[in-house]
């Protein structure tokens, strides 16, 4: 019983924000656009690296959900002053917060899709990998999301907002190996790289497809640190969201 | 007796000191918020730095100060887009606009303050990108200064491009995706990170429509990269001026000064 009221109107929530980001086919629409233009640089400067920048472009794509969901958090929080409404009303603060995170994912889904297709054409994918491949998605997202709604509330202005998610989204994308192979980086650096969400996703996806070789030990670093983020931060957010559910 | 104040005003307005006021904007901005400095200089070196991974072994010493040039045309491409998240978070979430459009401010002056203004964040990123040039590459007084002038035509022309879209948008939602959609593809499809010459046909004929082409053919023919056809560089200078002139007309028939 106490389950289900902690999620008292998330199912409601999630259709409601996934109606409303369907509505913004044009921001989906461009929402793959830095993917699609490091995809460009890739294809015209080494083809041979498209494979697994495609890989980066999957991850990468789930990753910028968190950015969504940082800028329709504080879009509604601070343009419309929707959120006193939503925490006014029997939705929990936690269905609030997750059931705008699965709106924006489903609503992002088609680029996703169109991505994985491109994969499948570039480089046929075994079962193992895409399995791989989904459950490291899912980790991203829920890292992502959490990030980018804590984020959103620690802003009370939107203009603010712009620099933080551009650099984030570029520490987290552009920087460390996720439209490249991690066999570019320096091997001191591999440890490092292999506990950021987003690279360590991209090693385990391409280490299971056999494009990159990773010792066993980076195996475990890798899955063991994007399993423990995911499900710290994801449990973070939702106590986040209960203590700001309402404004200070 | 107010028409004579009115005429003090619009003298003091015509002196150009709108120019300072809107430096000041700038300046107090990045002033308040650190971090709106430090992404325009980082930007442009994440790109860096992929692209010299990306790059193969054999051709990253002659690419590199090609990718520096292109990635001090694409801070200044991108000065567009910090222009229409300006413009539009005034005219939309503090109703500035309207202030400025009752002001003895016309829209030129206007135009050319937020310009000005957001080249302000974007300077310190040019100026460390135009020291990594010439450390990578002989650069004459001519070639900085071709450089310097496709640097301004550029500034003018997507600082007009991002001010006009903005006078369109309905909602402070639409700022991202149409940014996004506008500047990431005009920095795509001009060449300023590679060669023209090795990009399919169909797209080096779309890229030659974009006055950012002709800055980056221009820039690479004034350092002496092997990559631009000398030849060209009288044609290229011409284009980019008739570019940039038509470019800023259509802007200007698109942007809205006044609210219908």
């Amino acid at each position: 019983m106490a389950i289900a009221v902690r999620w008292t109107g998330m199912k409601t929530f999630v259709a409601t924000e996934t109606r409303v980001q369907l509505h913004e086919w044009l921001a989906i629409a461009t929402g793959s656009l830095v993917q699609a233009a490091l995809l460009v640089f890739v294809w015209v400067l080494n083809k041979d690296l498209l494979a697994p920048a495609l890989i980066g472009a999957l991850i990468y794509s789930v990753f910028l959900i968190g950015q969504r969901v940082l800028n329709e958090a504080a879009y509604i929080r601070i343009d419309h002053k929707l959120n006193e409404l939503y925490h006014a009303s029997p939705m929990t603060p936690e269905s609030y917060f997750l059931g705008m995170s699965i709106g924006i994912l489903i609503a992002y889904l088609p680029p996703i899709v169109i991505l994985t297709l491109l994969l499948e054409i570039v480089r046929p994918l075994d079962l193992a990998t895409l399995a791989a491949l989904a459950a490291t998605l899912l980790a991203v997202w829920a890292s992502s999301s959490t990030l980018g709604y804590v984020i959103s509330t620690l802003f009370k202005d939107m203009k603010t907002i712009w620099p933080y998610s551009s650099l984030l989204t570029n520490l987290f994308g552009i920087v460390p190996p996720v439209f490249y192979g991690i066999h570019f980086i320096d091997p001191a650096l591999r440890s490092i790289v292999l506990v950021v969400p987003t690279s360590s996703a991209v090693a385990l996806v391409e280490g299971v497809a056999g494009m990159e070789s990773l010792t066993s030990g980076e195996y475990v670093l890798a899955g063991v640190s994007l399993a423990v983020e995911a499900v710290v931060l994801l449990s973070f957010g939702l106590y986040w969201a209960r203590r700001t559910a309402r404004e200070a | 007796m107010d028409a004579v104040v009115d005429e003090k005003v619009l003298g003091e307005m015509r002196k150009g000191r709108v120019f300072p006021a809107f430096a000041l904007v700038g300046w107090r901005w990045i002033a308040r918020n650190p971090v709106a400095t430090v992404v325009p200089i980082l930007l442009p070196f994440f790109f860096l730095y992929f692209l010299h991974i990306i790059t193969p072994p054999s051709e990253q010493a002659t690419l590199f100060p090609l990718q520096v040039a292109g990635a001090m045309l694409f801070t200044t491409q991108n000065i567009g887009s910090l222009c229409l998240s300006d413009s539009a978070y005034w005219r939309l979430e503090q109703r500035l606009q309207d202030i400025f459009v009752a002001s003895p401010l016309d829209k030129f002056r206007y135009l050319f303050g937020v310009a000005f203004s957001n080249l302000i964040p974007a300077a310190p990123a040019l100026v460390v990108l135009g020291i990594i040039l010439a450390y990578s590459t002989p650069v004459s007084l001519a070639a900085w200064l071709v450089l310097g002038a496709a640097i301004f035509a550029i500034w003018v022309l997507y600082s007009a491009i991002g001010i006009a879209i903005s006078s369109r948008l309905q909602s402070q939602m639409e700022v991202w995706p149409v940014g996004n959609l506008v500047f990431t593809t005009l920095g795509i499809l001009s060449p300023l990170y590679y060669p023209l010459t090795i990009l399919p046909p169909v797209w080096q004929g779309l890229a030659r429509f974009l006055p950012a082409t002709y800055a980056a053919l221009l820039v690479q023919d004034a350092l002496g990269l092997k990559t631009a056809l000398p030849a060209e560089a009288l044609t290229d200078a011409a284009l980019l001026v008739i570019s940039t002139v038509v470019g800023l007309l259509l802007a200007m028939r698109l942007y809205q000064w006044r609210e219908r």
